[in-house]
């Protein structure tokens, strides 16, 4: 068999536009359109030329001083550079020349319409609408302008003439209603709300003359040992507290401890030695309650028990007739009985009223955290300086005064809540493990 | 038919009360505004009688409110101003990040606002009802002007409570109603009396602000019962000033703007500073008088003339407290606090100024010749004028306390000043101790008895000295001495063996024994004592045994003070022969 030289051209149909396409040899065709292209980018090649364009003689100096206000005037004056996407980036024409493009309402409107309204605008006519909002601002602004603004106070809210709807005693019911029929003011008497004070502590309490910046030996002496009574009471307290709790309790090690824990947590379990015996020894079903038998009285026991009774209560009627005769012999037992539980109770009722008076002075429960109240401030006595230039400030007025509005009453005490931040599971996509570096790549 | 079945707390004290869970359900509103409605309203929780009964079985302690408060905030228009804030919140959240600018800006520039005017006339009916509430106004307005801008406060609110506050005091100078000041490590307290109210505040030192942590204070709450006192706080001045005459937005007729300070500051700014000094007069807008003489009635009937005599020197002396400082030129050092010492100073009718760099508004010189005080906080000086006192602030806290003008040695600069005395202290108290220096300050006889006991110290202490060295010199002349005095008695009892011979006696005259007076006014007591009856023979018993007990406290103190003043003289003494033996 003989190699032929050249491969013979296969012939091949090009009936549809998609084998011509195919069979065709256009490369000629688009490398020349792909030079025009590039051609039409960056420009003409460089041979074609001349040295006029291609050099240019400078004349200008080099470095041009432009102060930062100039530059800054030319910057204002280039269009912003957020434009820049909007600009065409290639030298290309667009190839579709009319672009479709949706006119604003000013382009769609009739030309005839236009030059009506123009004509009706030089005239001085306007639309209804028109008119309207130019009223509505008007209407606003001056709203805006006579509104009294915040820390602005022209007027005197406690004004005489405004007593008539106030329910005093000078005036009957009827005649305030008569009066005020045509004032346009509420002619209904709210019932006023009996304003209970909250508490009858004072809003501002006294200070101990003890704090003054200057105090004297004794008041001074005098705060320290308040101060140091209440920090003593605390200090009894926590020791109370630690004795009554942590020094009970003998200190065992983790050893022991875990030990012991397993001693405990197996008491009672039989050993495996003694189960089988059992097990052996009562096999057979028993019932924790045995079961009741109806057992019946006999008449006779029946007849003797009604005999009891009748007697029973025959002797319970003699025993009462027997007290009330005794009783009256009792008489002043009675009575002096009678006055020992009154005066008990008479007591009693004193003692209530007084803790009354005292629990008046205290915070009222209002919530469920307890209101703690604040350490007295004071100067140690090296601090004192005795002037006002070096005067050591002790004590926050905020703190004191919220504090205060806890004391009486007036909020409840809480403590700040921090939003708890929300557990979140990380967890990377089965997609995007990385495993192959430990599985395929190894 | 059976009668239909109660319900469990359908009445009594279940039915009176309400958890906040269900005031806010009730409401419709979130907690926060819950919050701020309640303290704009003045409502308070409640504790209920019966807790278990009141929170209808619930365990725990809930805060409770009464269901009529509930009732009486539902009626208040100001819910829907805070239904609008929500809304208005969430449009401007959602054109902010949408990035909706102009919308955004239309949003804010018609911003919904709270009036506050109505529920101000509604808590307080009547001017001296917001009088009587004006102590936590004042104190937390005092307070927050001192602030710089925070988070969860208002940007403006400290400069508005600045404004207001400056703006009472000087309507508090005008009324000249300061009655007491106390200087306190944690501030000033000031006292004044308006409209016959009592009304007590504190300000802060001047001092830089410090941080707070916001575990412990509330700031947000804080600044809404804020937010109330400023408006309140703005009517009362609103209606202090115009009861005195004067100018709301306070004016100025002494003072008036040089062409160079134009174009310095413009006039709001101006005005302002002015306020700020608290130097110059407030214009009036009459020149009348406003306040006429206030005579006490002499046919009142329940007081005893004993009491309308007390109150007529008290009210004396309230008259001369008020121009306690008239005709008194101030000059305040650098070094001074400026406002607190302006403000009282001027309360009392004195002049004062100060350096011209250290604040603006400052009426005279140093060098002025008419000067008579300068306070000064110092303790030397090098420039000094004959002509005036160099004093430390605390004489003018304390001759306002004492209501008269102290002697001024004591208060010299550099020296050790005397103890600065509560003014807050009942002066009434015979029960309890009160120390020898807060006696003198209020009867001038103590005072005496003081400084002459102060004197006689003085000089035992030298004639001490002077027995000690003499002493020395004596112990050989001591024996001859006791010879003699017993020879003198000797012959003194010859002589009265002598008298009982004669049997003329002259008659005596009748001598009344010293204490049969008091003996039977002490029987005479106790027979009184015995008419109490049954009833009230306890309670007096405690009471009579209080008294003892607190007698003896007082006696207690009193020889603690003696023993550590002995002390303190010995060692006193100790030094000075110290001294002596180095010299």
């Amino acid at each position: 068999m003989a190699k032929p030289v050249m491969k013979k051209k296969k012939r091949v149909s090009k009936k549809s536009k998609l084998s011509w396409r195919k069979h065709v040899n256009i490369n000629d065709v688009e490398e020349f359109l792909e030079d025009q292209r590039l051609e039409e980018r960056l420009g003409p090649p460089l041979e074609t030329l001349t040295d006029d364009q291609l050099f240019k003689v400078d004349v200008e100096p080099s470095k041009q001083t432009v102060s930062s206000k100039e530059r800054k005037r030319k910057r204002f004056l280039e269009p912003p550079r957020c434009f820049a996407v909007l600009q065409p980036h290639t030298k290309v024409p667009d190839p579709i020349r009319k672009r479709n493009r949706v006119r604003t309402k000013e382009e769609r409107k009739n030309d005839l319409i236009k030059k009506k309204e123009a004509e009706n605008r030089a005239k001085g006519i306007w639309k209804h609408r028109e008119l309207q909002a130019i009223r509505d601002q008007k209407v606003n602004e001056e709203r805006k302008q006579n509104d009294p603004k915040r820390g602005e106070f022209v007027q005197n809210i406690w004004d005489a003439d405004d007593q008539l709807t106030e329910n005093n005693g000078w005036f009957s019911k009827n005649t305030v209603k008569h009066n005020l029929a045509g004032t346009g003011k509420i002619r209904k008497t709210v019932k006023d709300l009996k304003k209970i004070k909250s508490s009858v502590l004072p809003t501002i309490e006294m200070p101990h003359p003890g704090m003054s910046y200057n105090p004297s030996y004794d008041d001074h002496q005098d705060l320290l040992k308040t101060v140091a009574e209440k920090e003593m009471k605390i200090i009894k307290e926590e020791e109370h507290l630690n004795r009554v709790t942590r020094d009970m309790f003998s200190k065992v090690t983790a050893k022991k401890r875990d030990s012991m824990w397993l001693q405990e947590m197996s008491q009672g379990l039989q050993s495996a030695s003694t189960n089988d015996n059992d097990n052996e020894s009562d096999s057979e079903y028993k019932a924790l309650n045995p079961p009741t038998k109806n057992k019946k009285k006999t008449l006779q026991q029946r007849r003797k028990q009604q005999e009891q009774m009748q007697l029973e209560l025959l002797k319970r009627a003699a025993k009462l007739s027997k007290k009330k005769i005794s009783d009256i012999h009792q008489l002043k037992t009675l009575n002096k009985q009678i006055d020992k539980t009154e005066s008990k109770a008479k007591i009693l009722r004193e003692r209530r009223l007084k803790n009354l008076l005292l629990k008046k002075k205290e915070p009222k429960r209002l919530s469920a955290i307890k209101f703690e109240e604040t350490e007295l401030d004071f100067n140690m006595g090296p601090d004192i300086t005795g002037n006002l230039r070096s005067l050591k400030k002790e004590g926050n007025l905020l703190t004191e005064r919220f504090k205060s509005l806890q004391k009486r009453n007036v909020i409840e005490p809480s403590v700040r809540r921090r939003r708890k931040k929300s557990k979140v599971k990380v967890y990377t996509k089965p997609g995007h493990k990385e495993d192959w570096i430990t599985t395929v790549a190894r | 038919m059976v009668a239909k079945r109660k319900k469990k707390y359908a009445s009594g004290e279940g039915a009176h009360f309400m958890t906040r869970k269900a005031a806010l359900k009730k409401l419709q509103l979130s907690l926060n505004d819950f919050r701020r409605l309640c303290i704009l309203k003045g409502i308070y929780p409640r504790e209920p009688r019966n807790r278990k009964r009141a929170q209808k079985g619930q365990a725990g302690i809930k805060t409770l409110y009464h269901v009529k408060d509930i009732q009486f905030l539902m009626h208040e228009p100001i819910i829907w101003r805070l239904r609008d804030y929500k809304i208005f919140n969430k449009k401007v959240g959602r054109a902010r990040a949408v990035k909706d600018f102009e919308s955004l800006k239309k949003y804010l520039n018609n911003h919904p606002t709270l009036k506050l005017d109505h529920i101000v006339k509604e808590r307080y009916p009547t001017f001296l009802d917001a009088l009587r509430d004006l102590d936590d106004c004042l104190t937390l307005c005092f307070l927050f002007s001192t602030f710089p801008s925070i988070a969860h406060v208002p940007r403006d609110q400290s400069a508005l409570c600045r404004r207001l506050t400056i703006e009472f005091l000087h309507a508090v100078i005008e009324a000249k109603a300061l009655r007491k000041v106390f200087v306190s490590i944690k501030g000033y307290y000031y006292q004044a009396e308006i409209k016959g109210e009592t009304i007590t505040w504190i300000v802060p030192h001047h001092f830089s602000f410090e941080p707070q942590s916001r575990a412990e204070v509330d700031f947000k709450l804080m600044s809404t019962f804020v937010e109330f006192y400023t408006v309140m706080l703005g009517f009362i001045n609103f209606r202090l000033y115009h009861s005195l005459n004067l100018f709301y937005p306070p004016k100025f007729s002494v003072v008036s703007q040089n062409d160079d300070e134009k174009s310095i500051v413009d006039e709001e700014v101006f005005v302002s500073e002015r306020v700020a000094a608290l130097n110059f007069p407030v214009s009036k807008t009459s020149s009348g008088e406003e306040e006429e003489e206030v005579e006490i009635d002499t046919f009142s009937t329940e007081d005893t003339p004993e009491k309308i005599e007390e109150a007529k020197i008290e009210a004396e002396k309230i008259k001369n407290l008020k121009g306690l400082f008239k005709g008194l030129k101030f000059f305040i050092n650098r070094e001074v606090p400026r406002e607190p010492l302006v403000f009282i100073i001027r309360c009392f009718g004195g002049e004062v100024s100060w350096d011209k760099l250290l604040f603006v508004g400052a009426s005279f010189d140093e060098n002025d010749e008419s000067v008579t005080h300068q306070i000064v906080d110092r303790p030397s000086m090098d420039k000094q004028f004959i002509s005036r006192y160099y004093i430390q602030p605390q004489w003018v806290f304390d001759s306002v306390n004492a209501r008269q003008l102290l002697p001024v040695n004591k208060y010299f600069m550099g020296e050790v000043l005397p103890p600065h005395l509560s003014p807050f202290i009942d002066k009434s108290r015979d029960q309890q101790y009160i120390p020898p220096e807060e006696k003198a300050l209020y009867d001038p006889e103590a005072l005496e008895e003081l400084h002459k006991k102060q004197e006689t110290d003085d000089e035992s202490e030298e004639e001490e000295q002077e027995d000690e060295k003499l002493e020395a010199e004596d112990s050989e002349k001591v024996d001859e001495d006791e010879e003699d005095t017993e020879d003198e008695e000797e012959e003194e009892e010859g002589e009265s063996t002598k008298k009982k011979k004669l049997k003329v006696t002259p008659g005596e005259v009748y001598k009344e024994v010293p204490w049969e007076k008091s003996k039977q006014e002490r029987q005479e007591y106790k027979l009184r004592e015995k008419l109490v009856k049954n009833k009230h023979r306890k309670l007096y018993k405690s009471m009579m045994a209080g008294r003892q007990q607190r007698a003896k406290e007082i006696w207690l103190l009193r020889k603690k003070r003696r023993l550590h003043e002995e002390k303190q003289k010995e060692e006193r003494k100790k030094k000075k022969k110290v001294e002596k033996q180095t010299t």
